[in-house]
């Protein structure tokens, strides 16, 4: 259910070096609101380092992204980058926790720090997003304590806590047990239902055919192909999407 | 020619209130030179992690500069060239020594400090620096919630090694007048004709301190720890 | 208030000699803290009680104990013991080789766990006895792995030879007192001193950075 109306991210030819080898080559693409993009193709094509470019936690050489009208280029090195990384969430492969804070206080610190929530209401949401993910029991534990499952979605509250426009997931399910996968794609599922922009960095398809509205394929840092879900999958364009498709539907059945 | 023992020395007065005083000082003047230390090592620590090549060139020029002087001559400079520089009022200040054993040990152990710090925001995982700033987080901010929690926890035992460190290196302040345990103990020997006696006195006091910070430093290390990554479970 | 140097030149002669005896401390402190800090990190991976316990006591003793403090303990504890008047330098010298071997023990004892367990056993089946295996495969491998921390140690020595001056060693540093006490010029002095010893400090510092890259 594209809604064609509203763009919000804007990615518009973005190249990226490092040193002299070429990550991203002229990507562009449009996030419309309300979307679920899943971005995936083989290792390396430049993935992450697209996610890590839309919210300027890495600096790109060509193009630009512009986030809900505010361009990262212009605001790359100056303080209200904050602002828009706030507007922005990012959910990590390796979940990235702060091994020495709660699952709670992962949660808190930036609603706290940022918006300057009082420790109460902080902790009050804090346990809300818990429940909404499914683990309010573990909010005094230490992410050594918890399972893999269970910090992903700690991390996935902390994403939620910050109330933003759309949601980064860069292969949230990959260093998971197969166990535990379902349950992570499930609060993934529940947020999409709920209207939530996501931008999805993953090799698990059958979410993608289940959940996305489209799909961004992805190979040496260009963009291959780009269309709806369920033409992507019926009818890919091109050589490798259909080869990935193909090997990819095997597993799904 | 035989040495005659005694050992009675070090439990008389006014010798064990002498030995008592210097255990105290010693205390005192590590303590204190120690938190000079940690403040200022922390912030050197930082800034030479930070990406600006201003702030870490400072930053290497202390630490190399107070690595590469014997800390004996350090003090000799605090002592002897700095204050008659800032001005007779101060050069002739009652508590002289004592300010400037503590200062001169403050910045030196500071130096050694910074180096623990760097290594171990260094090691704080990338990955951390890029969820603290998705949420929106400024530089500052995570450097002060994330990078250097995580990194000092990691840093914990070549930290307490320097603490231990810094109580050892206290005795140099006797060479500048201060008379902290070393310092007593010689000055017995000088009054008793037994500093074997007196030595091995100042000796087991710093057993003795030696063993308590290493107590400390494990009770800390326990309240600090983080489970799964630093000796948790 | 002008700087003057040449007091430096004017009193060479007993700064030179201060500094000889520092180098002289210096070499002998290391040629005997070497060999004894191997044979203490052996001892330290012996798996014979008598020999660990006793070594290990010894280690942890003095490295909770201020360097100051060795050197007086040994400046008045070796003619107690030898009943002769031992001299400044062989005192400073004795407890040096104590103190700093302690040192060298630990490093050189990290660097003997480093070497794999199977290269010992390969050597041990071919028939060599423990002191062969030692000398030919233990010692090579383990001790330049930790070249870098025993270079960093061996600075850390040359800085810790101006504890002398407590017994009166007229070791460099004291050397500086001597001449300062007649020409009271602090600041050239001991600005000297102190250069002189940044200087040789970041030398061994750079030369130890050299071998650590090439070790790679």
């Amino acid at each position: 259910m594209a809604n064609e109306e509203e763009v919000l991210i804007n990615i518009d030819d973005v190249s990226k070096w490092y040193g002299e080898v070429q990550a991203l080559d002229r990507i562009s693409l449009e996030i419309h609101r309300e979307d679920v993009s899943v971005i995936c193709g083989p290792s390396g094509c430049g993935k992450s380092t697209l996610l890590r470019c839309i919210n300027g936690l890495e600096e790109f050489q060509q193009g630009d992204v512009i986030v809900d009208g505010v361009s990262v280029k212009e605001v790359q090195n100056t303080k209200k980058i904050y602002k828009l990384r706030s507007k922005i969430g990012m959910v990590f492969q390796h979940f990235e926790l702060y091994p020495h804070l709660t699952a709670l206080e992962n949660i808190t610190l930036a609603p706290r720090k940022v918006f300057n929530m009082s420790k109460k209401e902080a902790r009050e949401k804090g346990m809300e997003l818990l429940k909404r993910v499914g683990i309010p029991e573990q909010a005094e534990k230490k992410p050594g304590e918890l399972s893999g499952g269970q910090q992903q979605r700690v991390g996935i509250a902390r994403a939620i806590a910050m109330d933003p426009q759309t949601i980064m997931f860069d292969e949230p399910t990959s260093a998971l047990d197969p166990e535990m996968i379902r349950d992570v794609l499930e609060v993934m599922a529940d947020l999409a239902e709920g209207g939530l922009t996501m931008i999805v960095v993953t090799h698990e398809m059958g979410f993608a055919k289940e959940v996305a509205d489209e799909i961004v394929f992805m190979e040496d840092g260009q963009v291959v192909e780009h269309e709806g879900v369920e033409t992507f999958f019926k009818n890919p364009e091109s050589e490798r999407a259909k080869e990935f498709v193909d090997r990819v539907l095997v597993h799904i059945k | 020619m035989g040495y005659q023992f005694d050992w009675g020395v070090i439990v008389r007065e006014p010798y064990w209130h002498w030995l008592l005083n210097g255990f105290f000082k010693t205390l005192i003047l590590g303590s204190i030179s120690w938190g000079i230390a940690l403040f200022l090592g922390v912030i050197i620590g930082t800034i030479r992690t930070l990406p600006i090549k201003t702030a870490r060139a400072i930053g290497k020029i202390y630490v190399e500069f107070f690595r590469n002087i014997p800390l004996l001559v350090q003090l000799f400079f605090w002592y002897y060239v700095i204050p008659p520089m800032v001005g007779q009022w101060f050069n002739r200040m009652q508590n002289l020594p004592w300010i400037m054993a503590i200062f001169g040990l403050g910045v030196y152990t500071a130096s050694r400090v910074a180096e623990h710090i760097r290594s171990g925001l260094n090691s704080v995982p990338r990955g951390q620096r890029h969820a603290g700033l998705s949420t929106g987080l400024s530089n500052f901010q995570l450097y002060r919630h994330i990078i250097i929690p995580y990194g000092f926890r990691l840093m914990i035992p070549p930290i307490t090694t320097e603490f231990l460190t810094v109580f050892k290196n206290s005795a140099l302040a006797m060479t500048i007048g201060v008379l902290e345990l070393s310092g007593q103990s010689y000055k017995i020997g000088t009054w008793t004709f037994h500093s074997f006696e007196s030595i091995t006195a100042a000796v087991i006091g710093y057993l003795i301190i030696g063993l308590s910070v290493i107590g400390f430093m494990g009770w800390v290390e326990e309240r600090l720890k983080i489970p799964g990554l630093l000796g948790g479970e | 208030m002008g700087l003057d140097l040449s007091v430096i030149s004017r009193n060479s002669t007993v700064l030179l000699g201060g500094f000889y005896t520092t180098i002289k401390l210096f070499a002998l402190a290391l040629a005997g803290g070497l060999p004894l800090g191997i044979l203490l990190g052996l001892g330290r991976l012996s798996s014979r009680k008598w020999i660990y316990y006793p070594v290990s006591a010894y280690i942890n003793f003095i490295r909770n104990v201020p360097l100051l403090m060795v050197i007086f303990w040994i400046y008045f504890a070796l003619p107690i013991v030898t009943g002769h008047n031992i001299g400044r330098l062989p005192s400073a010298i004795v407890a040096f080789i104590v103190f700093e071997a302690t040192y060298f023990g630990e490093i050189i004892r990290a660097g003997f766990q480093s070497v794999k367990k199977g290269e010992m056993q390969a050597a041990y089946s071919t028939g060599l006895t423990y002191t062969q295996v030692v000398r030919y495969i233990l010692i090579p491998i383990g001790l330049r792995r930790v070249i870098p921390s025993l270079m960093t140690q061996t600075i850390v020595i040359f800085q810790d030879t101006s504890l002398a001056y407590v017994i009166g060693l007229r070791e460099f540093v004291r050397a500086s007192t001597v001449v300062n006490a007649r020409e009271v010029r602090s600041l050239e002095i001991f600005g000297f001193v102190a250069v002189v010893y940044l200087v040789i400090c970041l030398a061994g510092s750079m030369i130890s950075n050299r071998l650590e890259v090439e070790g790679e």
